[in-house]
């Protein structure tokens, strides 16, 4: 009985957490939230302006091919008040960002996560609902 | 023992589905409370501070600070009365339906207009004949309403924000503007106006933390009647500020946003 009533309370939660920050643009109008996407590179640059901040990777496929990679974060603002500095990521980090993939086939995703070389799994202020068990990147 | 066990949890399910269908309501409406303004799940953000209404020396109520929400955003008809719809126009039902995701002038870092809203905050600043809005999103950009007593020109130039003129009726500062150009839309879906558009906003703070924010849009040349639309501000955590947001540094979006305008 008991269970039968957890269930159902944790999906709710889920939902809940799920829910989307409102950004300048239509997160459906870019991004397929049914096309999830997850990422492993190296960070080329990582841009902290407005409307959002970026960060552009290098992953380099099974084959030795390398492609490139531009991932939408939520604003510097969002993610400032929320604990993210312009310093959380440096050119040459390793990263996995995971996230939704651009509708028109370009080479752009909207990122969820971003889990740092450290390990550790970050929320990247997504305009698609964030994941509620990331939390800030530590200060460096 | 087991039934209390049960009880408890039928009790703290409806609590916690009651308090998620209030966040999604406030979504739904379009930046209406702080959440979806604070971003990444709010986290680290202290709650909306509480108190009674606090008043100027005048024994008006002080409705200046930094406030989140309080303005459309996904689509307008969800601040609708219960069971209302948007009394649409053909022409203006027309033109909704062929609006493109990025045509949207929020996509494209111009000004939200009135009533939108964006996700983040904006500062009431009260001044001896003015009222300012300062907007952090909505491109960095601001309002300003004149409370000298002065009337709307006979024939103002179309404008984002228009001719506003403020006033008090009791404890409720109304905002008169006209002269709106019809280039912004009123949320993300893409509900239009026509320079004929006529809005009366009634800001009321009922406590601290809480600007309601009730609309009366008239616009003859996109609606069959005028409608009445509410938005509800709140506070922003004690120690936040503006922040700098130039929308127009860096948005490559524009060319990737496909189909219909949508809500987020």
């Amino acid at each position: 009985m008991r269970l039968k009533l957890i269930a159902p309370l944790m999906a709710i939660v889920l939902i809940a957490v799920a829910l989307p920050v409102f950004a300048h643009h239509s997160f459906s109008a870019q991004y397929d939230a049914n096309k999830p996407i997850t990422l492993k590179g190296v960070v080329t640059r990582f841009e902290w302006t407005n409307p959002h901040a970026r960060i552009f990777i290098d992953v380099t496929d099974e084959n030795g091919k390398v492609t490139s990679w531009n991932l939408e974060l939520g604003s510097p603002n969002i993610l400032a008040r929320a604990g993210w500095t312009r310093k959380a990521l440096a050119v040459g980090d390793k990263v996995a960002v995971e996230g939704a993939l651009a509708k028109d086939g370009s080479k752009m995703a909207n990122a969820r996560t971003v889990t740092l070389a450290s390990g550790k799994t970050v929320f990247a202020g997504s305009s698609g609902g964030d994941t509620p068990t990331a939390a800030p990147p530590p200060a460096r | 023992m087991r039934n209390f066990q049960t009880r408890g949890l039928v009790l703290l399910t409806f609590v916690v589905f009651g308090v998620i269908s209030l966040a999604a309501l406030s979504l739904a409406q379009g930046g209406n409370a702080a959440a979806p303004a604070v971003g990444g799940g709010g986290r680290g953000r202290a709650a909306v501070p509480t108190g009674p209404t606090p008043r100027t020396p005048d024994g008006k109520p002080d409705l200046s600070g930094l406030w989140n929400g309080g303005g459309s955003g996904g689509n307008i008809a969800s601040a609708l009365p219960r069971g209302e719809t948007l009394p649409l126009l053909p022409s203006a039902a027309k033109l909704l339906a062929s609006r493109q995701a990025k045509d949207d002038p929020e996509s494209n870092c111009l000004p939200a207009g009135v009533p939108r809203g964006a996700p983040y905050p904006w500062r009431w600043v009260t001044a001896p004949g003015y009222v300012y809005f300062l907007f952090e999103g909505n491109i960095h950009s601001y309002r300003q309403i004149f409370t000298d007593g002065r009337k709307h020109p006979a024939d103002p130039d179309p404008t984002w924000y228009g001719h506003s003129i403020g006033s008090w009726d009791g404890d409720t500062f109304v905002i008169d503007t006209v002269g709106y150009n019809d280039k912004f839309w009123f949320d993300f879906v893409g509900t239009p106006h026509t320079e004929q558009l006529h809005t009366i906003e009634r800001f009321t703070r009922t406590n601290l933390g809480t600007l309601v924010n009730e609309v009366t849009i008239d616009d003859p040349g996109a609606f069959s009647k005028p409608f009445k639309v509410t938005f509800t501000a709140r506070l922003a955590p004690k120690g936040d500020e503006l922040m700098e947001y130039i929308c127009q540094e860096n948005n490559p979006d524009v060319p990737h946003l496909v189909g219909p305008a949508v809500a987020p």
